[in-house]
């Protein structure tokens, strides 16, 4: 095995006032880059932190949506027999038709009515629109307590 | 070159798939469009629900100058910004779950068609099956094929895909006998479109949401046509008693670029992994660009309250003619049911002579599918053309 002597090494110039402003202009931009990367950080901590709470704000509502479908009741056997509902934006013109085809009857307060209500008041129907649907798909008369219920009391 | 010549050369280079009518149209801006004689025509078909925003909306066709100037493509193997916004901005208008984007309906529902399929496989389904309704339209390709009952049957295009059945239209019991353990999926339209405009009822769309429940199917609501604002709320469903796990979407949301979306659930989280699915055009920079600025102008309740409330005006005014037998269908998405006698192909016809574009999906029904952005007197005015035209059809 061989040693080589390594060469000396060079020596620093001495040091100057102008060297002296240099050192300190490169100080004090590393302390800027330094708080500028503090500031993105807490920047994008920030957003982070926005944008999970948005996240759970739009599980919960899913979740809320998802349990009111499935909270369903099932229709009755009866139901199965003597027909369903029509199409609610059927506007037929021939009153007989409607006497052969009678709609049946759903539970006031059921689930899939609330969801109804839910989507359309969320969609931006108004409160007039949903009683609408509420009266004419699932035949509720006193629609006040799923409104209310969703659109706050009427004023 | 003249209309004829045309014509001609269109028979001579193109496949025959369609009849057109003998007109060609030049120039479009909101709910006109002009043919090659200077002629102005209303249309209330919007090139199939896909002009919801009008022909030429200034705000789409800025996104697309825009975006086409800077860059068009770069394929699905990078990112680009505009197809990433586009997803966010669909999902956290809908379902809130990942989205695939596409370049047509029947390919987002070739997309949604497989997530059902994979996810039946994963809880171990052997033969998954969808479920659909007689006289839905779910597309061409042979997965959407498959589901669209009425073009299946086409023996000359056959053999369809295995795992498809279909039950009698807006049945709720038949659909819950027909969805058991295998079925991966209902895939229904919540409002028939091309079969000529007829709603699901609430209580079929939640024996589907229940049917799905039970026993683990998804129910995929295919909303090419009825969303994007056509009902008067952004997607149908949201004025229906269910939500969906899977959400179709195409037509109206590239503003007259070809585009399709699926969206699914947060809950169904990834299905689909690298390899099972893509597409080298679709989420394109252009499409996607000129789609966030179609959601800008239709994600506005100040829009869809418009489109509910003129939809109703269209649908009172259209009642009060004496050849009119029924009008289905929700905001601005109309089949107009005429009285038996009457050839709708024919009203369809004189109506494009006296300039009003409709389309007849089914004898004895016009279907009306003006932009979302049509005004109170363009409405009077076809109004007015179509009872003028019932008339003439009846005395004839």
């Amino acid at each position: 095995m061989s040693a080589e002597k390594l060469p000396p090494r060079p020596q620093r110039p001495p040091s100057s006032a102008a060297d002296a402003a240099s050192r300190l202009a490169t100080i004090v931009d590393a302390a800027e880059r330094a708080a500028a990367g503090v500031i993105d950080d807490a920047e994008a901590q920030a957003q982070r932190q926005l944008e999970e709470a948005r996240g759970r704000a739009d599980r919960i509502v899913a979740e809320r949506l998802r349990e009111l479908a499935d909270e369903l009741d099932p229709p009755d056997s009866e139901e199965r027999v003597t027909g369903h509902l029509k199409p609610v934006e059927s506007v037929e013109r021939d009153a007989e038709d409607e006497d052969d085809e009678p709609l049946a009857p759903r539970g006031g307060g059921s689930a899939g009515a609330r969801l109804l209500a839910t989507q359309m008041a969320v969609s931006g129907a108004s409160r007039e629109e949903i009683e609408e649907r509420l009266r004419s798909g699932f035949e509720i008369d006193d629609t006040s307590e799923i409104l209310d219920a969703i659109l706050g009391p009427q004023a | 070159m003249t209309l004829a010549e045309l014509q001609e050369r269109e028979q001579r280079w193109l496949m025959q798939t369609y009849r057109r009518a003998p007109v060609e149209f030049v120039r479009g801006e909101g709910a006109s469009l002009w043919d090659s004689e200077g002629r102005e025509y209303l249309d209330f078909l919007a090139g199939i629900s896909v002009c919801s925003v009008g022909h030429c909306n200034p705000a789409v066709v800025a996104a697309v100058r825009e975006q086409a100037g800077r860059l068009m493509h770069v394929s699905n193997l990078f990112y680009s910004e505009p197809m990433v916004r586009l997803a966010e901005r669909l999902s956290s208008a809908s379902l809130g779950g990942k989205v695939f984007l596409a370049n047509s309906g029947t390919e987002a529902n070739e997309c949604a068609i497989k997530v059902a399929r994979k996810n039946a496989h994963r809880r171990g389904v052997e033969n998954p099956e969808i479920v659909s309704f007689e006289r839905d339209f779910h597309g061409r390709t042979y997965g959407a094929l498959s589901a669209t009952p009425k073009l299946a049957e086409n023996r000359a295009l056959g053999p369809m895909l295995p795992g498809f059945r279909s039950v009698p239209f807006d049945d709720p019991g038949a659909l819950r006998d027909a969805v058991y353990e295998e079925t991966a999926a209902v895939l229904i339209e919540p409002i028939q479109g091309e079969s000529g405009v007829y709603p699901l009822s609430d209580e079929t769309l939640l024996a589907a949401r229940q049917a799905c429940d039970e026993t683990g199917a998804l129910l995929i609501l295919d909303e090419i046509q009825a969303g994007i604002g056509r009902t008067g709320s952004l997607w149908a469903y949201e004025q229906t008693p269910v939500r969906p796990d899977v959400l179709t979407s195409a037509k109206a949301l590239g503003g007259g670029l070809p585009i399709g979306a699926c969206v699914l659930s947060e809950a169904l989280g990834d299905v689909l992994e690298p390899g099972d699915h893509g597409s080298t055009f679709a989420g394109g920079a252009v499409v996607s660009a000129a789609a966030l600025a179609v959601l800008e102008l239709v994600d506005d309740p100040a829009l869809l309250r418009g489109v509910r409330e003129r939809g109703a005006a269209l649908c009172e005014a259209l009642l009060e003619l004496d050849a009119v037998r029924e009008v289905r269908g929700r905001g601005l998405m109309l089949g107009v049911g005429l009285v038996e006698g009457i050839d709708a192909a024919a009203v369809g016809a004189d109506l494009l002579e006296r300039g009003l574009i409709v389309n007849v999906p089914e004898p004895g029904t016009l279907r009306l599918l003006p932009p979302l952005t049509v005004d109170p007197t363009q409405i009077d005015r076809a109004v007015d053309l179509i009872s003028q035209s019932l008339l003439s059809c009846r005395q004839g």
